[in-house]
């Protein structure tokens, strides 16, 4: 609960941003479920401790991953690697809890199983979305390795799990229970939103850029801004071997449009103010946003 | 992780253009525009829709590290957020609907960052003084709005999505006053703080005098007077805020 709370904001990708915002409330009642149990078996309310040391480095390792590049390992992590877990202890121990003395455990054990198992269906399905090539399955194949191994010295959550620490057969769920769990979040940028007249000033200038004319890019940029143009471009100049629109934000008749730069060493994200002048369009500003990728939904 | 995070981590989709609240509104009055949008016009409604869809996701978001950042605050704060973070999820999709409705696109508009810089101070009193009474109370005075103007237009996919998002608020702002109270029970200096950094926002947000006490077709942005009682704000809470905004000609 508290990890995905704390990844909301330090993940760009919109399906996951709101696949995490989904779930800390679930997690949170699984939580309160468990802590309000506790005293009826003769323990403190609502105070938990981990099992073992190891399991505190389990739960360090798997929120380590927080730079916006991350969110496979983020998503691998928390559905693949300790959900799934979650899943088998919960089944294990509602196969064996008794249901005659502990209908009161049972019942949660019941409702967070099933709600686990959605959790880390739809977890997948998002995995597969952002992830479906062939190194981003690798980058995740290798986190879930390095995590389970690490829960596996834990002795799992409760630091004394015996047998396979996922039972995959406990999590194949029908794919129309997920459904609420998904944010149907709108498609990736299209260019097609920049006005043709517009869209022809931006690819010259793309061109240019790409090419490496600097008076042929200069000649969209408005004389006043000339000098700050070249400055925000200093560091990319000769270095930029493509150019995509990424972005189109209004403000007025003006409109800021966002350029990924691709080069050597470092691609950059732009942002460029163009404005309608007497002679077509022009660049009255230019932000550098970034000189790293920021994102990788593009 | 760390805790907290700095206000620069905040991450988006590139397709997301980040700009201040400032210099967008300062570049709207060069051309002679409104530096807010007055809801007179179809674009201008959906620019104050994509705009609060960028709200509600940085609610989500900053409700998500108040979980994450204060792991010693009582357990019954901790379910609060958590339930927050799950509504303002509902929220964002909610408005990305109507985005939708309204023929917009994620993006069409440059996002500030300020209410996210306000969910980042570093007290959950402050946080909670800042974020449930202080933006939760301008959403309601917003919404309150909003509703009016779809009412007006005839519009109930509008009137009824925002109105529901508007129960959500007022509770929001109910659990802000809860825990602003609970949270600096005997630790006056804390409480004082909290207000203070409430009062600055209410401050900032009045938008340079966007938001006025007034009837809906009056005022760009009428105080909610029956939404924020509803919400557990004091008449003399109110009084003040209305105060305020008569002070606040910058934006």
């Amino acid at each position: 609960m508290r990890a995905l709370g704390g990844w909301i904001a330090l993940t760009p990708e919109l399906p996951a941003k709101l696949l995490f915002g989904r779930h800390v409330w679930d997690c949170a009642q699984h939580a309160d479920a468990w802590g309000r149990r506790l005293p009826e078996l003769r323990a403190p309310a609502q105070q938990s401790e981990p099992a073992n040391d190891a399991m505190v480095a389990f739960m360090r390792q798997l929120e380590s991953p927080e730079g916006p590049s991350q969110t496979l390992e983020r998503i691998a992590g928390v559905y693949a690697v300790l959900k799934p877990h979650l899943v088998t202890l919960y089944a294990r121990h509602l196969a064996s809890a008794n249901p005659v003395y502990e209908p009161p455990t049972r019942r949660i054990l019941a409702r967070c199983l099933e709600e686990e198992r959605r959790h880390a269906a739809a977890g997948a399905i998002v995995l597969g979305r952002l992830g479906g090539d062939a190194s981003a399955r690798d980058r995740v194949n290798d986190w879930r390795r390095r995590l389970f191994d690490a829960l596996a010295k834990a002795g799992g959550v409760t630091g004394d799990a015996t047998g396979s620490l996922v039972d995959e057969t406990l999590l194949g769920v029908a794919p129309e229970s997920v459904a609420s769990d998904l944010v149907e979040t709108p498609p990736a940028f299209d260019r097609a939103a920049l006005p043709d007249d517009l869209a022809a000033a931006v690819d010259a200038h793309r061109k240019a850029l790409e090419a490496t004319d600097g008076p042929g890019a200069m000649r969209w940029v408005a004389p006043d801004a000339q000098a700050a143009v070249d400055a925000a471009f200093a560091a990319l100049v000769g270095r930029i071997t493509a150019t995509h629109v990424v972005g189109l934000a209004s403000i007025g008749r003006q409109q800021i449009v966002k350029l990924r730069a691709e080069g050597a060493p470092v691609g950059a994200l732009v942002q460029l103010r163009w404005t309608p002048t007497p002679s077509g369009w022009r660049i009255v500003a230019v932000e550098l946003v970034s000189t790293e990728p920021v994102s990788v939904a593009r | 992780m760390d805790r907290p995070i700095a206000y620069d981590k905040l991450a988006r989709e590139d397709r997301f253009v980040r700009m201040r609240a400032r210099d967008v509104a300062e570049l709207k009055v060069q051309q002679g525009l409104p530096p807010f949008p007055d809801l007179a016009s179809r674009e201008s409604i959906r620019e104050r829709v994509h705009g609060i869809m960028v709200g509600e996701l940085q609610a989500m978001e900053g409700a998500g590290r108040t979980v994450y950042d204060f792991p010693d605050a009582p357990w019954e704060f901790t379910m609060d957020m958590a339930r927050q973070v799950w509504d303002e999820s509902r929220h964002v999709e909610t408005y990305l609907g109507l985005l939708e409705h309204l023929g917009g696109r994620v993006g069409e508009f440059p996002e500030s960052t300020i209410l996210w810089r306000c969910a980042c101070a570093e007290d959950a009193a402050a946080r909670v003084a800042g974020v449930n009474r202080g933006l939760e109370g301008l959403a309601c005075d917003v919404f309150n709005q909003l509703i009016h103007i779809a009412q007006k237009i005839g519009d109930p996919i509008l009137e009824k999505s925002v109105d529901y998002v508007l129960a959500d608020e007022i509770t929001h702002v109910r659990m802000g006053s809860r825990w602003l109270n609970e949270l600096t029970r005997g630790d006056a200096e804390r409480r004082r703080r909290a207000i203070e950094f409430q009062e600055t926002i209410d401050e900032r947000f009045n938008l340079g005098g966007t938001r006025q006490d007034g009837h809906h077709e009056m005022v760009p942005i009428s105080i909610a007077k029956e939404a924020r009682k509803l919400a557990g704000f004091t008449d003399e809470e109110i009084e003040r805020l209305v105060k305020s905004t008569q002070r606040s000609q910058v934006y």
